[in-house]
């Protein structure tokens, strides 16, 4: 799953190294769990979540989007292993956390949108694309543990 | 079922893409094609030459329909009825590739909107779109 041309990598890549991890993170956990609340069955210990601004502005969900980018971005110096680099994190996510893969591809499109937001014309269809490889990609390494 | 807020929430986006229906359609596809190939397979013309003036003209047509189901939010089945028959009949696209569509949908309202396009006009307008994709595809079998 995932093979990226060299152009994929240089996007994935220039695109990230414009990006503000903590920032993006908030954005990207916080519009998942409003735009699909049933996600928000992995937060109980997050407080309130009651309302979307309440999401958006709640520090543990802007904490934990920061982690999940962080881990993204560490992921995007080692493209062409992604499944080596996640294999822990799948083994976490299914033993201890029993996350349904299904939402990996879910955060994975949301940080797209994200993105777009962002990034405005310059996010092409050409650097769309990239990025949705990557999250595929991604989506699919956490998961390829899962038993 | 639809909220107040939600269909003030689509509406308030189906503002922003009113009077640039063919250009934002030309984009949607433009989109589809790039990121999701498999689904040039239901515009074979289309996506060969991928001619900007067709591309225009198609996109016009679909978001033309986008705008009859927010006129319609609340009887979308009735407003829909003519191309859900359409799509069950003649063009039967698989249901997986409404999704792809719809992310795609979003990229270009992100894209164009950038920080107008709140987390909340996102949500009614995911939620709105899933609806026209059920209704469309509800008589496939």
């Amino acid at each position: 799953m995932g093979h990226f041309t060299e152009e994929d990598k240089a996007t994935i890549t220039s695109l990230w190294g414009k990006v503000n991890v903590e920032d993006a993170g908030g954005e990207t956990l916080g519009r998942l769990l409003v735009v699909y609340p049933w996600t928000q069955r992995f937060f109980d210990s997050f407080g309130n979540l009651s309302s979307a601004s309440a999401i958006m502005g709640n520090p543990k969900v802007k904490a934990h989007g920061k982690k999940v980018l962080t881990s993204l971005g560490d992921a995007i110096k080692h493209l062409d292993d992604l499944k080596g680099t996640f294999a822990q994190l799948s083994e976490l996510h299914c033993d201890k956390l029993h996350v349904d893969p299904e939402n990996f591809r879910l955060l994975g499109n949301v940080l797209v949108t994200v993105l777009a937001i962002h990034f405005g014309k310059e996010f092409t269809p050409e650097v769309q694309a990239s990025w949705q490889k990557m999250v595929t990609a991604v989506a699919s390494a956490l998961s390829s543990r899962y038993h | 079922m639809l909220s107040a807020q939600e269909r003030a929430h689509i509406a308030q986006v189906w503002d922003l893409i009113a009077g640039h229906e063919a250009q934002f359609g030309a984009e949607l596809l433009l989109r589809l094609f790039t990121v999701y190939p498999s689904t040039k397979v239901y515009f074979p013309h289309l996506s060969a030459c991928q001619d900007a003036t067709q591309l225009l003209s198609h996109g016009q047509r679909m978001l033309a329909a986008v705008g009859a189901a927010v006129r319609h939010m609340d009887n979308l089945r009735a407003a829909l009825s003519p191309l859900a028959d359409l799509h069950a009949l003649v063009l039967r696209v698989d249901p997986a590739n409404f999704p792809l569509l719809i992310q795609c949908f979003h990229v270009v309202l992100a894209s164009h909107l950038q920080d107008e396009f709140t987390v909340q006009m996102q949500a009614a307008w995911d939620k709105f779109l899933t609806g026209v994709a059920v209704v469309l595809t509800e008589k496939y079998r």
